[in-house]
């Protein structure tokens, strides 16, 4: 008995070992490089800013999310996909990270290929983006959802979702409040599920709690954690738990995780609003809305940065000011009168007269 | 009182359907002497072919087989190695759980693209019997299950009779624990093994179908998300039984409701998140007393060679 719980024990281990040998392996599946000799010393030379731009190497590494996340790594992904068909020379190709240890070699694989950019999507990949950028000086990476400093060859991108989560949290606490939807309950509550206890998922949250209690200060907002954001199941089952407490709408920030607790809110005939992109397609009638951010915008302008040779290390700031986040167009049958609130309260964040705290409450 | 809370029953049995399944299903394979350690993989390609077949289709119904068929011939390769081949069944296990997670994700960004599969899929009905809901506190827990859910506690039921009152179910456990013997009796070891792995196969793929078109209507890489690896653990904790299968597949789904529940109480969800895996090391440990696997399971047989 022992030795075949020694033989499951190593086969699991020999399988993450297998994966991440495949992500590596499919590393070269999108767009060939054009050109063997594309390595630089004659690319610095190149000149900047002609329509033919350098030629460059990009490479994508997705978090455990992947690339089917329907959320900021699909969103990186067409950022590098709009990058490559509108600005000539660039090659790109992704790696899908199959477990958190795959981060460190993704990204490695990558810079010791010689690619000019790296893209890490994601916050949980911080630590493996400052060992690595750390060993290979010479490639430039940019890091979604963080903020690293003091590493010169390290961009990162940081989004003020707070600011979309709190105009989302105005939509959910004006149709709650006035019942603008048909079949909501007077239950008057509403039921936030996140990915994990972490920055980038928490600022939404938090945005989206400070907005639904300023238009509707008497209703309730639930808020659980699934621990994951791929399990689409659990997701699910975590959306009926907060609809049977009552809540009919639901905003969930768990990327895939995320897609079963809208899949479970359109079963129930509630309301979802999504995340990071506009997710209205998913279940038409059910979304109301989406808090966004541009992830993709963030790619294409680095790739471009990397191309030009203006590529500068440091955080970047996205926001509502320069349309870094925002909230995707209402759902149909949602009165005029709140994208008018919408659209004033977006005006008052931009000016600060509205401050957007990023702490959650519990 | 959390516990008198009939949601928390009613979010356990859903949780335990994708355990259940494919525990009883290996149940059945280890029984008849093959290690079967690739209910992962099944399931993904159970579930996969269920959504890509109900959407071609327009009908659940039709998935619902294709998955079974898809699940039972990859089950019958599995079988052919284990058998035929005399492979090493831990390896093939694995090979298989690998191949299954790179072909359907490959499959479905070829077939539907990166945005998934279409939202208009058709999934399995949910219902409620008429009668059982009319009871109180019962007839929540099974309000608008799906109706795998149901058609899970009949094959519960049928297989635990299956294994332990048919004359095929005796032959089974019979090639499990001696095949010499029951070679000796005349009965065909690898058509029986054959039989009992394929059965694997089906379990695990009505598993996997349950994820993808019973509880949702599409499919995600990985979505089973570990979940036949824990049906292993279920499946030893249960004692290589139905019964026990379902036993344990509830008390993982019953862990993983706890999390869910205890979360609206303002428990720590990091600390709550390892409950179901807490469960399967203290499981695993031999809380639950000697598990003794089938003699001769993991063991090719070889009828010229004996």
């Amino acid at each position: 008995m022992k030795q075949k719980f020694l033989a499951v024990a190593a086969s699991v281990l020999a399988l993450t070992a297998m994966v991440t040998g495949c992500g590596t392996g499919a590393a070269s599946n999108t767009a060939a490089t054009n050109g063997s000799n594309a390595t630089n010393s004659a690319g610095t030379s190149n000149g900047t800013g002609t329509t033919n731009g350098k030629t460059i190497k990009i490479g994508l590494v997705t978090d455990t999310g992947g690339l089917n996340d329907n959320g900021f790594n699909h969103l990186a992904y067409v950022g590098m996909t709009n990058a490559q068909h509108q600005l000539n020379g660039v090659s790109t190709s992704v790696v899908q990270s199959q477990s958190e240890s795959d981060y460190v070699p993704n990204l490695s694989h990558f810079a010791q290929n010689g690619y000019n950019l790296v893209i890490a999507v994601g916050y949980l990949m911080e630590d493996a983006v400052k060992q690595v950028a750390k060993e290979y000086p010479k490639t430039d990476f940019l890091i979604i959802d963080d903020n690293i400093t003091g590493i010169p060859n390290v961009a990162s991108a940081i989004f003020q979702s707070e600011q979309a989560g709190y105009l989302a949290g105005v939509v959910a606490g004006l149709v709650q409040k006035n019942h603008q939807l048909k079949g909501l309950n007077t239950k008057n509550v509403v039921g936030v599920i996140g990915g994990q206890d972490i920055p980038p998922v928490d600022t939404y949250i938090a945005g989206f709690q400070q907005g639904f209690k300023k238009e509707d200060p008497n209703g309730k907002v639930l808020l659980q954690y699934t621990n994951s954001f791929s399990d689409e199941a659990l997701g699910s089952q975590y959306a009926q738990n907060e609809i049977s407490q009552g809540a009919d709408i639901i905003f969930p920030v768990a990327g895939g995780c995320g897609i079963g607790a809208i899949n479970a809110a359109q079963s129930a005939k509630v309301y979802a609003i999504g995340v990071d992109t506009n997710q209205a397609y998913l279940a038409p009638g059910t979304v109301i809305t989406s808090a966004t951010k541009g992830v993709d915008t963030a790619v294409f302008d680095t790739i471009k940065a990397v191309q030009n040779g203006t590529f500068k290390g440091g955080v970047s700031t996205f926001n509502l000011a320069n349309n870094g986040v925002g909230i995707a167009p209402l759902m149909k049958g949602v009165p005029q009168s709140v994208q008018t609130t919408v659209n004033q309260i977006k005006q008052q964040i931009i000016s600060g007269q509205i401050k957007v705290s990023t702490t959650v409450q519990r | 009182m959390i516990f008198s809370d009939p949601e928390i029953w009613a979010a356990t049995l859903s949780m335990a359907v994708p355990l259940a399944l494919p525990a009883i299903g290996g149940t059945f394979s280890e029984r008849t002497g093959v290690v079967n350690i690739a209910m992962e993989g099944i399931m993904l390609i159970g579930a996969f072919f269920a959504v890509t077949f109900s959407y071609w289709t327009g009908s659940a119904w039709l998935g619902l087989l294709a998955a079974l068929i898809c699940g039972g011939l990859t089950a019958a390769a599995l079988a052919w190695g284990a058998i035929r081949v005399s492979a090493d069944q831990t390896v093939l296990g694995m090979g298989i759980n690998i191949f299954a997670a790179g072909l359907t994700t490959f499959l479905l960004n070829t077939l539907f693209g990166f945005n998934g599969t279409p939202i208009n899929t058709p999934k399995l009905p949910d219902i409620s019997i008429p009668g059982l809901d009319k009871i109180p506190y019962i007839g929540v827990i099974f309000q608008n299950q799906s109706i795998l859910v149901y058609i899970m506690v009949v094959l519960v039921i049928i297989s635990h009779w299956f294994l332990f009152h048919t004359r095929l179910g005796l032959r089974m456990r019979s090639v499990g624990e001696h095949p010499l013997a029951a070679d000796t009796l005349g009965i065909n070891v690898w058509r029986i093994r054959y039989f009992g792995v394929i059965l694997s196969g089906l379990f695990s793929a009505l598993g996997g179908a349950y994820l993808s078109i019973g509880v949702l209507n599409g499919f995600t890489p990985n979505m089973t998300n570990g979940r036949g690896y824990i049906a292993l653990a279920a499946m030893i904790f249960g004692k290589w039984t139905p019964l026990g299968s379902f036993g344990a597949a509830l008390i993982f789904g019953f862990s993983t409701a706890l999390g869910i529940v205890l979360q609206g109480q303002g428990i720590s969800s990091n600390l709550l998140q390892m409950i179901p895996y807490a469960l399967t090391i203290l499981a695993l440990a031999g809380l639950v007393g000697r598990a003794v696997a089938p003699a001769a399971d993991g063991i090719p047989y070889d009828p010229r060679r004996s």
